[in-house]
């Protein structure tokens, strides 16, 4: 199993009731309102590719994921990170500001951006970029899978930014469809090309997931890209 | 060492005001533009678009075979596009089927259908757990289903963004689009609630 970064916690334990209001309403204070707005701002001018601001995220220390203000104080940490990261902050100027101790602020605790080693990522090939911003591209190649086919997710990426969720390391499951072929974040996020891959709906039976203890007649459905998969020789 | 002063200072309040004026003060950003962002996405944006939807699935069964069956074809012919919706699927619940949606990596979540998402979406309690014991989950969150119903959970890790079509409540039959779209909550289009009946 890779090293799991803060923010891949689907399947995990020790998690408790689920605070739902049917009728929340958008934002609840007024600080969520200026960072939504400062970040579509900063976006602007800091991580442009795809998968880059999520990575941003990902790399936030546990406290500042997970104690600092919620899903909009993720987004304010990150803007941090990002402003500092593209030289448009001093590392620390937002706390010389407040007036706090020099790099105190989540950047300063973020983890730094890992290096992926290039020949473990697919190969890049040469698509047409189309002129609307989308992460949908046309691949001159077939998709390497069919629906039905039995594949398996592998037990380990490489260190960075990815989109296989490590609760389906290594387990197996079933295409369900094909979605349409997109840019590879874990390669964009790090500025190492498109190398756009199909994408595919895989379907994991609670009981591959979970053993025994699963509940009964669940089946999860994780959207993997075609690098990721392993064929499975069925019987 | 952490006196009070210190202390506010690591309230994401007390730093994104101040980030805010250093930046209009750098000019990298412009604080209208900020105003009218979460104008449009507060108050333009929300449940009603796909609300919209649902109830002409419910009505038109030629609409709902089409949504179904090619969701991005139906939303641009509809002239609906916007953020976080560039593939979309909707999965249909029937008897015996239910669909609930999660992001277990992050937040994703289908915005210019539904507006930005509750706070329990995002949460990692939901997050964690829905894969793992959606059963658990939905009767906690007031949806109990038999167990002989299967349970799908769709997880949005790539860019594809996912809808529930709730099933139609009973004794709807001559209701119109529009009181029928009222029924049809947020929550049933994530997949933790039903319809609303009558």
């Amino acid at each position: 199993m890779s090293e799991r970064l803060v923010h891949d916690i689907g399947g995990d334990l020790g998690y408790g009731p689920i605070l739902h209001d049917p009728e929340e309403p958008v934002f609840h204070y007024e600080w969520e309102r200026r960072v939504f707005g400062v970040m579509f701002q900063i976006l602007r001018i800091t991580a442009q590719r795809p998968g880059e601001m999520r990575y941003a995220i990902e790399r936030l220390a546990e406290q500042d994921y997970f104690e600092h203000g919620g899903y909009f104080g993720r987004w304010e940490a990150v803007c941090e990170l990002l402003l500092e990261e593209y030289g448009h902050l001093e590392i620390g100027e937002l706390d010389q500001v407040l007036g706090a101790l020099e790099g105190t602020g989540p950047a300063s605790r973020a983890r730094r951006i890992e290096r992926k080693i290039l020949n473990l990522l697919p190969d890049d090939v040469e698509v047409k970029i189309p002129r609307a911003k989308t992460v949908r591209r046309v691949l001159p190649n077939s998709p390497r899978f069919e629906v039905g086919d039995l594949v398996q997710a592998p037990e380990t990426l490489q260190k960075g930014h990815t989109r296989l969720p490590a609760y389906v390391a290594g387990k197996q499951g079933y295409i369900v469809a094909i979605h349409p072929a997109e840019v590879l974040p874990d390669s964009s996020a790090h500025g190492l090309g498109e190398r756009p891959q199909h994408v595919y709906c895989v379907g994991f039976d609670g009981e591959v997931l979970w053993g025994s203890q699963s509940e009964k007649s669940i089946k999860i459905h994780v959207d993997l890209y075609e690098n990721y998969l392993l064929p499975v020789k069925q019987h | 060492m952490s006196h009070d002063h210190n202390h506010s200072a690591r309230s994401p309040k007390i730093r994104i005001e101040a980030l805010e004026d250093l930046l209009v003060e750098k000019g990298l950003v412009d604080r209208s533009r900020i105003d009218n962002l979460i104008q449009k996405f507060e108050t333009d944006l929300g449940p009603m678009i796909g609300a919209q939807l649902v109830a002409r699935a419910w009505t038109d069964p030629e609409f709902r075979s089409r949504l179904l069956d090619d969701a991005d074809d139906v939303l641009a012919k509809e002239n609906i596009s916007g953020a976080e919706i560039e593939h979309v699927e909707v999965k249909a619940n029937e008897p015996g089927v239910h669909n609930v949606v999660v992001c277990t990596l992050c937040s994703c979540y289908p915005w210019a259908l539904l507006g930005l998402p509750p706070s329990w979406y995002k949460s990692p309690e939901y997050r964690s757990r829905v894969v793992r014991e959606p059963r658990t989950v939905l009767a906690e969150m007031g949806l109990d289903l038999d167990e002989e119903t299967k349970l799908q959970v769709w997880d949005s890790s790539s860019e594809t963004r996912f809808l529930v079509l709730p099933e139609r409540p009973s004794g709807t039959e001559n209701l119109s689009v529009v009181e029928l779209a009222a029924l049809v909550t947020r929550d049933s289009m994530i997949g933790v609630a039903k319809a609303k009946t009558l």
